[in-house]
């Protein structure tokens, strides 16, 4: 009979609203993602999406203001990970229309960002911003998990 | 802001213009990519490689700049590839639909074949 693992389930992170800091957010999540068993090639996928969901909070939520900050909420439920990325609301940030696509880009239809929500929605399982009883913009995203032997909440 | 390190330096080898990008390609790293693309472009280079090398990171900012070097690619009439970027990365690059517009390459050696191909 195996050893139950008992694991923390959240975790949570706040960050000064700064580009850059998105990596410390990553590596963090990494770590925590790593002991819940995450695949290695998922685990990739869930390091670029939290930098991409962060950047939106820093520089679209926050509207790169210096001093404000952006707080990250990690839970695991049976079935998956969920990440909640919460910016102080600066601006509301919700995409209007369809991102260009590269063709689109490159014919100078637009800007050459906003490539960061179709990474986010292709890497993901689930992905997308939820109402929040906090002021700012609530992005929340979800990784499936593979089974684990003995794990205990 | 914290700024990532990144190294961008240029050689030639087998009349291709290699630029290799040592470290994290972001938002920071516009000016040294675009700057050793002029220079390249600047000697006349035909052909260009982006070389990665110990990519941690490339967001959607430094895919942007990547995308404005595709742009100036295209109006210099030179042809572009990219080699050494990981499994991960490469599945990004296809997502974003560079792959499209710049050949994707294990390493050095296999772009060089590539470019006389």
């Amino acid at each position: 009979m195996s050893t139950p693992i008992y694991i923390q389930t959240t975790m949570e992170l706040t960050l000064p609203s700064e580009l850059g800091y998105e990596v410390v957010a990553r590596d963090a999540v990494a770590a925590f993602a790593c002991r819940l068993c995450i695949a290695p090639d998922r685990l990739e996928d869930l390091k670029t999406a939290l930098c991409e969901v962060c950047i939106n909070a820093i520089e679209h939520g926050n509207s790169l203001r210096p001093g404000l900050r952006v707080q990250i909420r990690c839970r695991v439920e049976v079935e998956q990970l969920i990440v909640e990325v919460v910016d102080q609301g600066v601006s509301a940030f919700a995409p209007k229309s369809e991102p260009l696509t590269i063709a689109e880009k490159l014919a100078g239809l637009g800007s050459l960002r906003g490539m960061g929500l179709m990474l986010i929605s292709q890497l993901c399982d689930e992905a997308g911003f939820v109402p929040s009883a906090d002021p700012g913009n609530c992005f929340r995203f979800a990784f499936y998990r593979q089974p684990m032997v003995g794990f205990r909440h | 802001m914290l700024e990532d390190e990144l190294t961008v330096s240029t050689r030639e080898r087998d009349d291709v213009a290699i630029i290799d990008l040592f470290g994290d390609v972001t938002t920071f790293a516009e000016e040294k990519i675009n700057s050793a693309y002029r220079e390249v472009t600047n000697k006349g280079a035909r052909f260009v490689l982006l070389n990665f090398r110990q990519n941690d990171y490339i967001n959607s900012a430094g895919i942007a700049i990547l995308i404005g070097i595709v742009t100036e690619v295209n109006r210099n009439n030179q042809k572009l590839a990219v080699s050494g970027l990981s499994q991960h990365f490469q599945k990004i690059f296809r997502m974003v639909g560079l792959a499209q517009y710049a050949e994707i390459y294990q390493d050095e050696d296999e772009a060089l074949v590539g470019f006389k191909r």
